[in-house]
Protein backbone atom coordinates (compact mmCIF):
# COMPACT_ATOMS: atom_id res chain seq x y z
CA UNK A 1 0.00 0.00 0.00
CA UNK A 2 3.02 2.26 0.02
CA UNK A 3 3.10 5.20 2.35
CA UNK A 4 -0.49 6.25 2.12
CA UNK A 5 -4.01 5.07 2.51
CA UNK A 6 -4.96 5.17 -1.16
CA UNK A 7 -6.22 1.57 -1.22
CA UNK A 8 -8.55 2.14 1.69
CA UNK A 9 -12.11 2.76 0.64
CA UNK A 10 -15.50 3.29 2.19
CA UNK A 11 -17.85 0.67 0.81
CA UNK A 12 -20.57 2.86 -0.65
CA UNK A 13 -22.79 2.91 -3.71
CA UNK A 14 -20.36 5.36 -5.32
CA UNK A 15 -17.62 2.76 -5.62
CA UNK A 16 -18.03 -0.27 -7.87
CA UNK A 17 -16.31 -3.65 -7.82
CA UNK A 18 -16.03 -6.39 -10.43
CA UNK A 19 -17.48 -9.87 -9.95
CA UNK A 20 -14.03 -11.31 -9.34
CA UNK A 21 -13.26 -8.81 -6.59
CA UNK A 22 -16.66 -9.35 -4.98
CA UNK A 23 -15.98 -13.09 -4.91
CA UNK A 24 -12.51 -12.66 -3.45
CA UNK A 25 -13.66 -10.20 -0.77
CA UNK A 26 -16.81 -12.08 0.23
CA UNK A 27 -15.48 -15.62 0.17
CA UNK A 28 -18.33 -16.69 -2.14
CA UNK A 29 -17.54 -18.37 -5.45
CA UNK A 30 -18.45 -16.59 -8.68
CA UNK A 31 -20.95 -19.36 -9.36
CA UNK A 32 -22.63 -18.73 -5.99
CA UNK A 33 -22.78 -14.99 -6.68
CA UNK A 34 -24.39 -15.60 -10.07
CA UNK A 35 -27.02 -17.81 -8.41
CA UNK A 36 -27.68 -15.18 -5.73
CA UNK A 37 -28.11 -12.59 -8.52
CA UNK A 38 -30.68 -14.92 -10.09
CA UNK A 39 -32.52 -15.05 -6.74
CA UNK A 40 -32.48 -11.24 -6.64
CA UNK A 41 -30.26 -10.91 -3.55
CA UNK A 42 -27.39 -9.18 -5.37
CA UNK A 43 -27.98 -6.72 -8.17
CA UNK A 44 -25.31 -5.83 -10.71
CA UNK A 45 -25.07 -2.13 -11.46
CA UNK A 46 -27.25 -1.29 -14.47
CA UNK A 47 -29.86 -3.90 -13.47
CA UNK A 48 -31.57 -5.72 -16.34
CA UNK A 49 -29.12 -4.79 -19.09
CA UNK A 50 -26.25 -5.97 -16.86
CA UNK A 51 -27.79 -9.35 -16.17
CA UNK A 52 -28.39 -9.82 -19.88
CA UNK A 53 -24.72 -9.24 -20.67
CA UNK A 54 -21.59 -11.26 -19.99
CA UNK A 55 -21.31 -12.38 -16.39
CA UNK A 56 -17.61 -11.54 -16.23
CA UNK A 57 -18.43 -7.92 -17.09
CA UNK A 58 -20.83 -7.50 -14.17
CA UNK A 59 -20.09 -4.73 -11.72
CA UNK A 60 -21.57 -4.28 -8.27
CA UNK A 61 -21.87 -1.46 -5.76
CA UNK A 62 -19.04 -1.96 -3.27
CA UNK A 63 -21.69 -2.13 -0.53
CA UNK A 64 -22.49 -5.56 -1.95
CA UNK A 65 -19.22 -6.74 -0.37
CA UNK A 66 -20.77 -6.22 3.08
CA UNK A 67 -23.82 -8.26 2.09
CA UNK A 68 -21.62 -10.86 0.38
CA UNK A 69 -19.52 -11.35 3.50
CA UNK A 70 -22.67 -11.70 5.57
CA UNK A 71 -23.93 -14.28 3.06
CA UNK A 72 -20.67 -16.17 3.23
CA UNK A 73 -20.73 -16.28 7.06
CA UNK A 74 -24.36 -17.37 7.23
CA UNK A 75 -23.86 -20.04 4.58
CA UNK A 76 -20.87 -21.53 6.39
CA UNK A 77 -22.12 -21.17 9.96
CA UNK A 78 -25.64 -22.49 9.34
CA UNK A 79 -24.80 -24.83 6.49
CA UNK A 80 -27.47 -23.17 4.30
CA UNK A 81 -28.32 -23.92 0.71
CA UNK A 82 -28.14 -20.91 -1.61
CA UNK A 83 -31.91 -20.78 -1.89
CA UNK A 84 -32.38 -20.79 1.90
CA UNK A 85 -29.60 -18.22 2.12
CA UNK A 86 -31.40 -15.96 -0.37
CA UNK A 87 -34.53 -16.03 1.81
CA UNK A 88 -32.58 -15.27 5.00
CA UNK A 89 -30.72 -12.41 3.32
CA UNK A 90 -33.94 -10.95 1.93
CA UNK A 91 -35.44 -10.87 5.43
CA UNK A 92 -32.28 -9.49 6.99
CA UNK A 93 -32.16 -6.72 4.37
CA UNK A 94 -35.78 -5.94 5.07
CA UNK A 95 -35.07 -5.76 8.82
CA UNK A 96 -32.08 -3.52 8.17
CA UNK A 97 -34.17 -1.17 6.03
CA UNK A 98 -36.84 -0.97 8.74
CA UNK A 99 -34.21 -0.37 11.43
CA UNK A 100 -32.81 2.42 9.27
CA UNK A 101 -36.25 4.01 8.94
CA UNK A 102 -36.82 3.62 12.68
CA UNK A 103 -33.48 5.30 13.43
CA UNK A 104 -34.39 8.18 11.08
CA UNK A 105 -37.75 8.65 12.77
CA UNK A 106 -36.16 8.47 16.22
CA UNK A 107 -33.66 11.14 15.21
CA UNK A 108 -36.58 13.45 14.50
CA UNK A 109 -38.39 12.86 17.78
CA UNK A 110 -37.94 15.18 20.75
CA UNK A 111 -35.67 13.72 23.43
CA UNK B 1 -1.94 -22.99 27.86
CA UNK B 2 -5.46 -22.25 29.17
CA UNK B 3 -8.03 -25.01 29.02
CA UNK B 4 -11.36 -24.48 27.29
CA UNK B 5 -14.17 -26.93 27.93
CA UNK B 6 -15.67 -27.23 24.45
CA UNK B 7 -18.28 -29.75 25.59
CA UNK B 8 -19.49 -27.39 28.29
CA UNK B 9 -19.59 -24.47 25.83
CA UNK B 10 -21.89 -26.47 23.54
CA UNK B 11 -23.80 -27.91 26.52
CA UNK B 12 -23.26 -31.56 25.55
CA UNK B 13 -21.84 -34.62 27.29
CA UNK B 14 -18.30 -35.72 26.45
CA UNK B 15 -19.85 -38.83 24.96
CA UNK B 16 -22.12 -36.86 22.60
CA UNK B 17 -22.28 -38.13 19.02
CA UNK B 18 -21.85 -36.03 15.86
CA UNK B 19 -25.57 -35.43 15.47
CA UNK B 20 -25.96 -34.22 19.07
CA UNK B 21 -22.99 -31.90 18.67
CA UNK B 22 -24.36 -30.50 15.42
CA UNK B 23 -27.78 -29.95 16.97
CA UNK B 24 -26.32 -28.18 20.01
CA UNK B 25 -24.20 -25.97 17.76
CA UNK B 26 -27.15 -25.03 15.55
CA UNK B 27 -29.26 -24.10 18.55
CA UNK B 28 -26.54 -21.84 19.96
CA UNK B 29 -25.58 -20.44 16.54
CA UNK B 30 -29.20 -19.47 16.00
CA UNK B 31 -29.13 -17.65 19.34
CA UNK B 32 -25.76 -15.92 19.10
CA UNK B 33 -24.83 -15.52 15.41
CA UNK B 34 -23.86 -11.83 15.13
CA UNK B 35 -25.71 -11.46 11.82
CA UNK B 36 -29.05 -12.45 13.30
CA UNK B 37 -28.74 -12.01 17.07
CA UNK B 38 -29.54 -9.02 19.24
CA UNK B 39 -28.18 -10.74 22.36
CA UNK B 40 -25.63 -8.86 24.42
CA UNK B 41 -22.06 -10.11 23.75
CA UNK B 42 -23.44 -12.20 20.87
CA UNK B 43 -20.22 -11.89 18.87
CA UNK B 44 -18.02 -13.10 21.72
CA UNK B 45 -20.37 -15.96 22.58
CA UNK B 46 -20.67 -17.04 18.97
CA UNK B 47 -16.89 -17.07 18.65
CA UNK B 48 -16.69 -19.49 21.59
CA UNK B 49 -19.48 -21.65 20.20
CA UNK B 50 -18.06 -21.84 16.67
CA UNK B 51 -14.59 -22.55 18.03
CA UNK B 52 -15.97 -25.44 20.10
CA UNK B 53 -17.87 -26.76 17.07
CA UNK B 54 -14.85 -26.46 14.76
CA UNK B 55 -12.95 -28.77 17.09
CA UNK B 56 -15.66 -31.23 18.08
CA UNK B 57 -17.12 -31.77 14.59
CA UNK B 58 -13.74 -32.86 13.25
CA UNK B 59 -12.89 -36.42 14.35
CA UNK B 60 -9.10 -35.81 14.32
CA UNK B 61 -9.27 -32.56 16.24
CA UNK B 62 -11.76 -34.00 18.71
CA UNK B 63 -9.50 -36.97 19.35
CA UNK B 64 -6.51 -34.69 19.89
CA UNK B 65 -8.59 -32.52 22.22
CA UNK B 66 -9.99 -35.45 24.21
CA UNK B 67 -6.53 -36.95 24.59
CA UNK B 68 -5.35 -33.75 26.29
CA UNK B 69 -7.55 -34.63 29.28
CA UNK B 70 -10.19 -32.68 31.14
CA UNK B 71 -9.53 -29.60 33.27
CA UNK B 72 -11.39 -26.64 34.69
CA UNK B 73 -12.18 -23.89 32.14
CA UNK B 74 -9.38 -21.30 32.22
CA UNK B 75 -7.03 -23.64 34.11
CA UNK B 76 -3.39 -23.70 33.00
CA UNK B 77 -2.53 -27.16 31.76
CA UNK B 78 -0.07 -29.21 29.75
CA UNK B 79 -1.10 -32.07 27.50
CA UNK B 80 0.06 -35.51 28.66
CA UNK B 81 3.70 -36.34 27.76
CA UNK B 82 2.81 -38.66 24.88
CA UNK B 83 0.34 -36.21 23.31
CA UNK B 84 2.98 -34.44 21.29
CA UNK B 85 4.36 -37.67 19.79
CA UNK B 86 0.86 -38.73 18.89
CA UNK B 87 -0.38 -35.51 17.32
CA UNK B 88 2.51 -33.17 16.69
CA UNK B 89 4.05 -33.54 13.27
CA UNK B 90 7.52 -32.75 11.99
CA UNK B 91 9.31 -32.74 15.34
CA UNK B 92 10.91 -29.64 16.80
CA UNK B 93 9.36 -27.29 19.30
CA UNK B 94 8.19 -29.10 22.37
CA UNK B 95 5.89 -28.35 25.27
CA UNK B 96 8.05 -25.54 26.48
CA UNK B 97 6.63 -23.65 23.47
CA UNK B 98 2.97 -24.34 24.26
CA UNK B 99 2.68 -21.94 27.17
CA UNK B 100 1.56 -18.91 25.16
CA UNK B 101 -0.38 -20.81 22.54
CA UNK B 102 -4.13 -20.61 22.40
CA UNK B 103 -5.74 -24.05 22.58
CA UNK B 104 -7.80 -23.43 19.45
CA UNK B 105 -4.77 -22.21 17.49
CA UNK B 106 -2.96 -25.40 18.43
CA UNK B 107 -5.85 -27.64 17.38
CA UNK B 108 -6.48 -25.59 14.21
CA UNK B 109 -2.97 -26.41 13.09
CA UNK B 110 -3.94 -30.07 12.79
CA UNK B 111 -3.82 -31.15 9.17
CA UNK B 112 -2.23 -27.92 8.00
CA UNK B 113 1.30 -29.17 8.30
CA UNK B 114 1.99 -27.84 11.77
CA UNK B 115 0.19 -30.42 13.85
CA UNK B 116 -1.54 -33.58 12.80
CA UNK B 117 -2.61 -36.84 14.34
CA UNK B 118 -0.40 -39.84 13.79
CA UNK B 119 3.07 -38.46 14.38
CA UNK B 120 5.70 -38.57 11.64
CA UNK B 121 5.08 -37.60 8.07
CA UNK B 122 4.18 -34.48 6.19
CA UNK B 123 5.07 -31.79 8.70
CA UNK B 124 5.83 -28.42 7.14
CA UNK B 125 4.12 -29.32 3.88
CA UNK B 126 3.28 -26.47 1.52
CA UNK B 127 -0.25 -25.16 1.39
CA UNK B 128 -1.71 -21.92 0.15
CA UNK B 129 -4.12 -20.17 2.46
CA UNK B 130 -5.30 -16.59 2.11
CA UNK B 131 -4.86 -14.59 5.29
CA UNK B 132 -7.77 -14.15 7.64
CA UNK B 133 -9.95 -11.05 7.22
CA UNK B 134 -10.39 -8.96 10.35
CA UNK B 135 -13.49 -6.98 11.28
CA UNK B 136 -13.28 -4.31 13.93
CA UNK B 137 -15.67 -1.61 15.09
CA UNK B 138 -14.51 2.00 15.35
CA UNK B 139 -16.57 4.34 17.50
CA UNK B 140 -16.33 7.89 16.17
CA UNK B 141 -17.68 11.19 17.39
CA UNK B 142 -19.96 13.05 14.97
CA UNK B 143 -17.21 15.67 14.58
CA UNK B 144 -14.63 12.99 13.66
CA UNK B 145 -17.00 11.56 11.06
CA UNK B 146 -17.59 15.01 9.61
CA UNK B 147 -13.94 15.96 9.30
CA UNK B 148 -12.38 12.54 8.84
CA UNK B 149 -9.86 11.10 11.25
CA UNK B 150 -6.95 8.70 11.59
CA UNK B 151 -7.05 5.69 13.88
CA UNK B 152 -4.47 3.23 15.11
CA UNK B 153 -6.10 -0.17 15.40
CA UNK B 154 -4.39 -2.96 17.35
CA UNK B 155 -4.98 -6.39 15.80
CA UNK B 156 -4.19 -9.84 17.20
CA UNK B 157 -2.10 -11.84 14.75
CA UNK B 158 -1.58 -15.59 14.78
CA UNK B 159 1.25 -16.63 12.52
CA UNK B 160 2.91 -19.95 11.85
CA UNK B 161 6.67 -20.26 11.69
CA UNK B 162 8.36 -22.48 9.11
CA UNK B 163 8.71 -25.30 11.66
CA UNK B 164 4.98 -25.23 12.35
CA UNK B 165 5.05 -23.26 15.60
CA UNK B 166 2.07 -20.97 16.13
CA UNK B 167 2.89 -17.49 17.34
CA UNK B 168 0.55 -14.82 18.67
CA UNK B 169 1.39 -11.15 18.49
CA UNK B 170 -0.26 -7.78 18.06
CA UNK B 171 0.19 -5.47 15.12
CA UNK B 172 -1.02 -1.93 14.85
CA UNK B 173 -2.63 -0.77 11.64
CA UNK B 174 -3.09 2.90 10.89
CA UNK B 175 -6.24 3.73 8.97
CA UNK B 176 -7.72 6.97 7.75
CA UNK B 177 -11.46 7.35 8.01
CA UNK B 178 -12.37 9.75 5.20
CA UNK B 179 -14.77 12.59 5.88
CA UNK B 180 -18.31 11.63 5.10
CA UNK B 181 -18.26 8.24 6.79
CA UNK B 182 -21.43 7.58 8.68
CA UNK B 183 -23.07 5.08 10.98
CA UNK B 184 -23.01 1.48 9.76
CA UNK B 185 -20.62 2.05 6.86
CA UNK B 186 -17.56 -0.17 6.35
CA UNK B 187 -14.06 0.88 5.45
CA UNK B 188 -12.11 -1.79 3.62
CA UNK B 189 -8.34 -1.84 4.04
CA UNK B 190 -6.91 -4.40 1.61
CA UNK B 191 -3.99 -6.53 2.75
CA UNK B 192 -4.14 -5.45 6.39
CA UNK B 193 -5.74 -8.61 7.74
CA UNK B 194 -3.93 -11.77 8.80
CA UNK B 195 -0.87 -12.99 6.90
CA UNK B 196 -1.37 -15.38 3.99
CA UNK B 197 0.48 -18.72 3.93
CA UNK B 198 2.39 -20.34 1.11
CA UNK B 199 2.44 -17.22 -1.05
CA UNK B 200 -1.30 -16.58 -0.76
CA UNK B 201 -2.32 -12.93 -0.26
CA UNK B 202 -2.84 -11.38 3.16
CA UNK B 203 -6.40 -10.90 4.36
CA UNK B 204 -8.24 -7.58 4.47
CA UNK B 205 -9.28 -5.40 7.37
CA UNK B 206 -12.87 -4.16 7.58
CA UNK B 207 -13.65 -1.27 9.89
CA UNK B 208 -17.29 -1.04 10.92
CA UNK B 209 -18.05 2.61 11.63
CA UNK B 210 -20.32 3.43 14.52
CA UNK B 211 -21.11 6.96 15.61
CA UNK B 212 -21.24 7.78 19.30
CA UNK B 213 -24.35 9.67 20.41
CA UNK B 214 -23.84 13.43 20.38
CA UNK B 215 -25.00 15.75 23.14
CA UNK B 216 -26.81 18.02 20.69
CA UNK B 217 -27.07 16.46 17.24
CA UNK B 218 -28.86 13.30 16.20
CA UNK B 219 -27.69 11.69 12.98
CA UNK B 220 -29.95 10.32 10.28
CA UNK B 221 -27.94 9.23 7.26
CA UNK B 222 -26.00 12.36 6.42
CA UNK B 223 -28.57 14.72 7.93
CA UNK B 224 -28.37 16.12 11.43
CA UNK B 225 -31.28 16.95 13.70
CA UNK B 226 -31.01 19.57 16.41
CA UNK B 227 -33.68 20.33 18.96
CA UNK B 228 -34.10 24.11 19.23
CA UNK B 229 -36.06 25.39 22.23
CA UNK B 230 -37.96 28.61 21.63
CA UNK B 231 -40.12 30.78 23.89
CA UNK B 232 -43.91 30.96 23.24
CA UNK B 233 -43.63 34.57 22.07
CA UNK B 234 -40.83 33.62 19.65
CA UNK B 235 -43.11 30.92 18.23
CA UNK B 236 -46.00 33.37 17.95
CA UNK B 237 -44.22 36.44 16.66
CA UNK B 238 -41.26 34.89 14.86
CA UNK B 239 -37.61 35.42 15.77
CA UNK B 240 -34.08 35.13 14.58
CA UNK B 241 -32.15 32.64 16.75
CA UNK B 242 -28.54 31.46 16.82
CA UNK B 243 -28.02 27.71 16.64
CA UNK B 244 -24.86 25.59 16.77
CA UNK B 245 -23.68 23.60 13.74
CA UNK B 246 -20.62 21.40 13.32
CA UNK B 247 -18.72 24.39 11.97
CA UNK B 248 -19.86 27.27 14.08
CA UNK B 249 -23.05 29.07 14.91
CA UNK B 250 -25.53 30.19 12.29
CA UNK B 251 -28.59 32.36 12.46
CA UNK B 252 -31.98 30.90 11.52
CA UNK B 253 -35.27 32.66 11.09
CA UNK B 254 -38.17 31.21 13.08
CA UNK B 255 -41.31 32.21 11.16
CA UNK B 256 -44.26 33.75 12.96
CA UNK B 257 -46.94 31.26 14.09
CA UNK B 258 -44.44 28.39 14.34
CA UNK B 259 -45.44 25.16 16.02
CA UNK B 260 -43.61 22.66 18.21
CA UNK B 261 -42.06 19.93 16.08
CA UNK B 262 -41.78 22.17 13.04
CA UNK B 263 -38.51 21.58 11.16
CA UNK B 264 -36.39 24.35 9.70
CA UNK B 265 -33.86 23.16 7.15
CA UNK B 266 -30.37 24.62 7.20
CA UNK B 267 -29.01 23.51 3.87
CA UNK B 268 -25.55 21.92 3.67
CA UNK B 269 -24.86 21.90 7.42
CA UNK B 270 -25.12 18.13 7.83
CA UNK B 271 -22.39 15.54 7.34
CA UNK B 272 -20.40 15.47 4.10
CA UNK B 273 -21.48 12.82 1.60
CA UNK B 274 -18.83 10.49 0.15
CA UNK B 275 -20.04 11.25 -3.38
CA UNK B 276 -19.80 15.01 -2.82
CA UNK B 277 -22.03 17.61 -1.22
CA UNK B 278 -23.35 17.65 2.30
CA UNK B 279 -26.43 16.57 4.15
CA UNK B 280 -28.68 19.15 5.81
CA UNK B 281 -29.20 20.23 9.38
CA UNK B 282 -32.79 20.27 10.60
CA UNK B 283 -33.64 22.55 13.49
CA UNK B 284 -36.64 20.98 15.24
CA UNK B 285 -38.55 23.64 17.16
CA UNK B 286 -39.59 22.94 20.72
CA UNK B 287 -41.85 25.52 22.36
CA UNK B 288 -40.93 25.74 26.02
CA UNK B 289 -42.52 27.79 28.76
CA UNK B 290 -40.70 29.19 31.78
CA UNK B 291 -41.00 26.84 34.76
CA UNK B 292 -41.40 29.81 37.11
CA UNK B 293 -43.39 32.89 36.11
CA UNK B 294 -42.97 36.30 37.69
CA UNK B 295 -46.07 38.21 38.77
CA UNK B 296 -45.70 40.49 35.75
CA UNK B 297 -45.45 37.52 33.37
CA UNK B 298 -48.53 35.93 34.91
CA UNK B 299 -50.38 39.20 34.46
CA UNK B 300 -49.38 39.44 30.80
CA UNK B 301 -50.36 35.83 30.12
CA UNK B 302 -53.67 36.56 31.80
CA UNK B 303 -54.23 39.55 29.54
CA UNK B 304 -53.36 37.43 26.49
CA UNK B 305 -55.85 34.81 27.61
CA UNK B 306 -58.60 37.45 27.87
CA UNK B 307 -57.73 39.08 24.56
CA UNK B 308 -57.25 35.93 22.43
CA UNK B 309 -59.99 33.93 20.77
CA UNK B 310 -57.54 31.14 19.87
CA UNK B 311 -58.87 27.65 20.67
CA UNK B 312 -56.16 24.99 20.14
CA UNK B 313 -58.76 22.22 20.70
CA UNK B 314 -61.38 23.48 18.31
CA UNK B 315 -61.20 20.26 16.28
CA UNK B 316 -62.38 18.25 19.33
CA UNK B 317 -65.86 19.73 19.18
Amino acid sequence: MGSGFHDQALLTEHLEVALEELAQASGLSQHEIVELVEYGVFQPVGASSATAGSVSAWRFSSRTIVLGRQASRLKADFDLSLFALSLVLTYLQRIEEMEGELAELRAQLPR
Amino acid sequence: MKYKDYYKILGVERTANEEQIKKAYRKLARKYHPDVSKEKDAEEKFKEVSEAYEVLKDADKRKAYDTMGSYQPGQDFRPPPDWEQQFRSGGGGGFQDLGDIDLFDLLSGLGRGGFRPGGAGRGGGTFRLRGQDYEVTAHLSVEEAARGTELEIPLPVTDMSEDGQLRRSTKTVKVRIPKGATDGQRLRVPGKGGPGHGGAPDGDLYVNIQLRPHDLFRVSGHDLYLEVPIAPWEAALGAEVQIPTLDGRVSVKVPAASRAGQKLRVRGKGLPRPGGGEGDLYAVLQVVTPSVLSEREKQLYGELQQASSFNPRAHFS
